[in-house]
């Protein structure tokens, strides 16, 4: 659905659906307050922020299971867990973090800021992108089951064949694993497709895509990986679903299957899928950066083709997560080389940043210590990254702890603290509040020194050979001295559990500055001096985001409406305008008759019977055709329902106006 | 040189050496699967070409960390005014582009190189076939077209010898293994001398290990492998040549029976009764005088169990997870310098060294100590076949008998 928007003098109420007709049997919903409003709304901050509570649900869900996991390996022959449940343990800690945490933050963030970067009233598609939260919470909630119905899953989340076959993982919990994530897979494809077609048509007037923020730029670039990859991963889970379920041969090694088949497979999407996790992040920090250090970000083409480039060479390396897999030497050493070539763009971020900071004049906020955390951090991450990009050095060090210090690093160290700079730095853009800067220093803290004791010492662990997913460890192989490998997992247990109280400071502090007796008062306009689009509105914004559409005609856009330069040589910027006085110009030239889209009952009933099906696959054959009637007559429904309900006050134009987006039914 | 900057390069030197220090210091001594501690070529090629790799990352790294420290200190907001608004400087954006270009282009030359020589696994002195199944490893010696195994001519006659747990090879030999697995996918690793290589059922890898020094290399499986992953270890024990072919000729030895009326005597009637449906001691023979074929595949969803033809010359048993010998005994072979190692590790197990408290604790309820899928409930997916050693309810009786039967394998 496009946005309709009439400039039309008059009153400047925006449009709200008070639809009085009926649409078969439903009267359509136009809450726009309590729960009905967030279940049937299409408005992306709402489901901006729906998809950020869900994640940071699941980050406790899997922080727990990564608690209990470095319990059990807290000393030799462990006995808190068993093996079965073990094994259950790491796979759906890996599994939640990665498709239940850090894809859908990634969403959240795209979801609320892209169309208020870019200067849009909403998403292009606004159902769509409110079917792909459903789906990705009932999927969520789907493989979530499973510990309820007989087991999680217990393959790794990478799941090689033929260890994912019935035989050697007769309970359901694979089932549940490959259908759930086929659900959140249709999640993060239709909402890819939807952030795409956003980003392409509906910037503001005079934005150009060099002049689009650098955080939309990088959410964009990792919805075209999710367009490619996720395909890849939905064919291998169909592979796997008729594999478990209907008795197929695709990895039965005795009827001519190579079990390197699912490998290939899985990594062409898994190792693109490193970056959909990490890009967003790189965004985050290089809107952090230059707010904080009063710059802009230095070499932003640079930083907006190295991501491409790193969107690019990320689909040409993903044979390095077989090097020990028997490949041959020559594709060894041709993804070996391939490997090291994605440093250089990945190197290019690092250095941009600290150039950014360079001659600055630099604050240290929540926000922006995470982001510094992340430069660091990452850091390490990266260049232990390069020594397993050497595939001799790798065989050694594939399937070992170095290789779990190595991706905490990049998707802790990386990932996470750019998630945490974004939550400190856009909280008063989403809430209208400010999370307490004193906890956040707390949090911030705990969660660095936590995460350094617990994903530190495993580079010693995994070098001085203690292999993954084992669910014991033995005096035997620990070696001699203090320092042995048992010291050293017994420090990354309790830095675990301190990271995990860091992290735990951030919710006490969510729960402080909105609800507590030290509720935090409303925040500022424009707190942080901020430099882009999303900034030159209310917080929390109106729902119609802009009162007029923005004109740009800088990159920092924000910034050069509060700034000017006063001399020739580019030194002397001085404020002109405070963010109250350029939002006060915004407010006198409001758009008026803005329409926004109607809320709507369909995304959540298509997508409710997306699980009917899937549990259909595992208990009952009858369910799938139950699934498949809703799934139809919502179709139906949706196709049929215009995008605005037709008694709103949207008026179809006399006069073929310039400035009319044909509406699309989304 | 002024004197202060001969001290501060003085102090910079005590600073480095002090950090080398530290980090050497605070690893684990002696750690037997380190693979910082090469012990044959294949894990030296690696070593040298990953330390100054290392070392590279690590000054790049405190590089950048220096940078940002810089950064941090000196741009704190003092109330200086609003920096220049600049993008960027092109040349320092190329050069940074150039510079680790230049770096990784040195790192992966001699990366390919080294590729290329550790998968050489031609013009091999010995041959093994390894196979890995859930949960441990199998070792079989091709016998070549002249009656030699691994490249020794046995001294007695020619056959096939078929072991687990330890892979005993010759040192100063450059071995190839030929390894595939019979279920899912392993990954076969002894850091000392070698990087890992990966099983794959349906599939023939080979991969190379040249033990520099007789002694006994750790290793785990390292590909996960379902529920028992944890408890599927193997070692390697590298022998000196005369050594080896004593071990050779050991392991031909044609079987002899317990004398009669020995508790061993009953042991052997035991594992007739219990064991030998899957477990294989070549040239048992039952009471008639018939050879005694396990059918492993009969009973094992993966189709073999380990062939306990020469048990007690092993030391470990079950997937290499549990030691035979007791700590003592055992750390006797382990410790022994290279001279002795051979004579020592060629004693097997006696009943003085024997680990009485694992073994027995195994053969009275091996899923116990071993998670293995075993219960009857859960052999639906496979039609009833188990994948690993069932409860087999024996009586400390037949314990007794079977572990006296058993100390006599060698």
């Amino acid at each position: 659905m496009a946005l309709i928007e009439r400039p039309r003098t008059g009153d400047l109420t925006p449009a709200v659906a008070t639809p009085e007709a009926t649409y078969g049997a439903f009267r359509r919903p136009v809450h726009s307050t309590g729960w009905k409003s967030w279940l049937f709304t299409i408005d992306h901050k709402k489901i901006g922020i729906m998809y950020g509570v869900t994640a940071l649900f699941f980050f406790l869900v899997g922080g727990l299971e990564a608690l209990l996991i470095r319990a059990q390996l807290a000393g030799p022959n462990g006995t808190i867990l068993s093996a079965d449940m073990y094994n259950q343990m790491f796979t759906m800690h890996a599994t939640t973090m990665v498709f239940l945490f850090v894809m859908p933050m990634a969403a959240a963030f795209a979801n609320y800021l892209i169309p208020l970067q870019i200067g849009a009233r909403d998403v292009a598609f606004p159902r769509i992108n409110a079917f792909s939260f459903w789906c990705f919470l009932f999927g969520a909630i789907f493989i979530n089951t499973s510990w309820l119905l007989g087991g999680a899953a217990d393959g790794g989340w990478f799941m090689y064949a033929p260890n994912s076959s019935v035989p050697f993982s007769p309970t359901n919990g694979i089932d549940f694993w490959g259908l759930g994530i086929q659900i959140t897979g249709v999640a993060s494809l239709t909402g890819a497709i939807n952030l795409i077609v956003t980003v392409i048509n509906m910037r503001a007037p005079g934005m150009t895509f060099m002049k689009m923020p650098i955080f939309t730029w990088m959410a964009f670039v990792v919805q075209f990986l999710l367009v490619f990859a996720i395909p890849v991963i939905t064919v291998a889970l169909f592979l796997l679903m008729f594999q478990r379920s209907f008795d197929a041969t695709f990895f039965t090694v005795e009827a001519g299957a190579d079990p390197l088949l699912w490998q290939h497979l899985f990594w062409i999407f898994g190792h693109p899928e490193v970056y959909i996790l990490i890009l967003p992040s790189f965004g985050i920090v290089s809107e952090v950066l230059p707010v904080f250090s009063k710059k802009p970000l230095f070499g932003y083409p640079l930083v907006v083709f190295s991501g491409a480039a790193i969107g690019f060479v990320g689909w040409g390396v993903w044979a390095h997560h077989m090097f020990a897999s028997g490949l041959g030497p020559i594709s060894v050493a041709v993804f070996s080389v391939a490997t090291m070539a994605i440093a250089i763009p990945t190197g290019v971020k690092i250095v941009n940043w600290t150039m950014t900071m360079w001659g600055g004049k630099l604050v240290f906020s929540t926000a922006m210590l995470f982001a510094i955390g992340l430069i660091v951090q990452f850091t390490i991450g990266g260049l232990s990254g390069v020594t397993h990009a050497v595939a001799p050095s790798d065989t050694q060090q594939t399937d070992t702890y170095y290789i779990v210090a190595h991706f905490h690093y990049v998707l802790f160290g990386g990932a996470v603290l750019g998630i945490f700079a974004g939550l400190y730095y856009w909280w008063p853009k989403i809430f209208g509040r400010m999370l307490s800067e004193t906890l956040g220093k707390w949090n911030f803290w705990l969660m660095v020194i936590g995460l350094n004791m617990a994903f530190g010492p495993m580079h010693i662990i995994g070098l001085q050979g203690q292999p993954r997913r084992m669910y014991v460890w033995t005096e035997a192989r620990a070696g001699e001295g203090f320092f042995n490998l048992g010291f050293w997992n017994l420090i990354s247990s309790i830095g675990a559990f301190v990271l995990g109280f860091g992290v735990l400071i951030f919710f006490y502090n969510v729960w402080r500055t909105h609800f507590g007796r030290h509720k935090a008062p409303p925040a500022p306009l424009d707190p942080w001096d901020a430099r882009s689009l999303e900034w030159m509105t209310t917080n929390p914004p109106k729902e119609i985001n802009f009162d007029r559409t923005p004109v740009v005609s800088h990159l920092d856009e924000f910034f050069h409406r509060k700034y000017e330069d006063r001399g020739d040589d580019h030194a002397g910027y001085e404020p002109v305008a405070t963010a109250e006085e350029v939002l006060a110009i915004e407010e006198a030239n409001a758009d008026d008759d803005v329409h926004l889209p109607s809320p709507s009952y369909w995304p959540i009933i298509l997508a409710f019977a997306l699980p009917i099906m899937a549990y259909g696959v595992i208990y009952n054959i009858l369910l799938i055709a139950v699934g498949g009637i809703i799934v139809l007559l919502a179709m139906f429904g949706w196709a049929l329902e215009p995008a605005t309900a037709p008694d709103s006050d949207y008026d179809p134009p006399s006069d073929g106006g310039t400035d009319l987006e044909l509406p699309t039914h989304g | 040189m002024t004197e202060s900057s001969t001290l501060r390069s003085r102090l910079r030197t005590a600073a480095l050496a002090l950090t080398a220090a530290v980090v050497l210091a605070s690893c684990a001594q002696d750690a037997p699967q380190d693979t910082w501690d090469p012990a044959g070529s294949e894990a030296q090629k690696i070593h040298d070409l990953q330390w100054p790799i290392f070392l590279i990352a690590g000054i790049v790294g405190l590089i950048v960390f220096a940078v940002v420290a810089v950064c941090v200190v000196k741009f704190k907001d003092r109330g200086q005014p609003i920096p220049e608004q600049t993008h960027g400087k092109a040349w320092l954006e190329y050069l940074f582009i150039a510079l680790p270009a230049v770096l990784l282009a040195g790192i992966a030359v001699p990366s390919v190189a080294v590729i290329i020589e550790l998968n050489d696994t031609d013009n091999a002195d010995c041959v093994v076939n390894v196979t890995g199944q859930q949960w441990w490893w199998e070792y079989d010696y091709p016998i070549a077209g002249d009656g030699s195994i691994c490249g020794y001519m046995p001294s007695g006659e020619s056959g096939s010898i078929v072991t687990s747990g330890q892979m005993v090879i010759p040192t100063d030999a450059k071995v190839v293994i030929r390894g595939t697995s019979r279920d899912v996918i392993h990954s076969f690793w002894v850091p000392r001398l070698n990087g890992k290589r990966d099983m794959v059922p349906g599939r023939l890898h080979t991969w190379n290990f040249h033990a520099d020094r007789p002694g006994i290399y750790a290793g785990q499986c390292a590909e996960f492998c379902g529920l028992s992953h944890a408890n599927m270890r193997m070692e390697i024990v590298a022998l000196d040549p005369v050594d080896f072919q004593a071990w050779i000729d050991n392991q031909l030895e044609p079987y002899q029976s317990p004398e009669d009326g020995t508790l061993a005597a009953d042991g052997e009637a035991e594992f007739i009764a219990q064991c030998a449906r899957c477990h294989q001691v070549d040239g048992l023979t039952d009471a008639d005088g018939e050879l005694v074929v396990a059918h492993p595949e009969d009973q094992v969803y993966s189709g073999a169990a380990p062939n306990l033809t020469n048990f007690a010359t092993r030391n470990t048993f079950a997937g290499a997870t549990w030691d035979l010998l007791t700590e003592e005994c055992r750390d006797d072979v382990w410790e022994a310098d290279p001279e002795n190692f051979g004579e020592r590790y060629l004693a097997g197990v006696d009943r003085d060294c024997l680990n009485a408290i694992d073994l027995r604790a195994w053969l009275r309820d091996a899923p116990a100590m071993k998670p293995m899928y075993t219960e009857p409930e859960q052999l639906e997916a496979t039609d009833g076949l188990v994948r690993g050693m069932p409860y087999l309810a024996l009586s400390e009786d037949q314990i007794d008998s079977l572990v006296a039967y058993l100390l006599e394998r060698k």
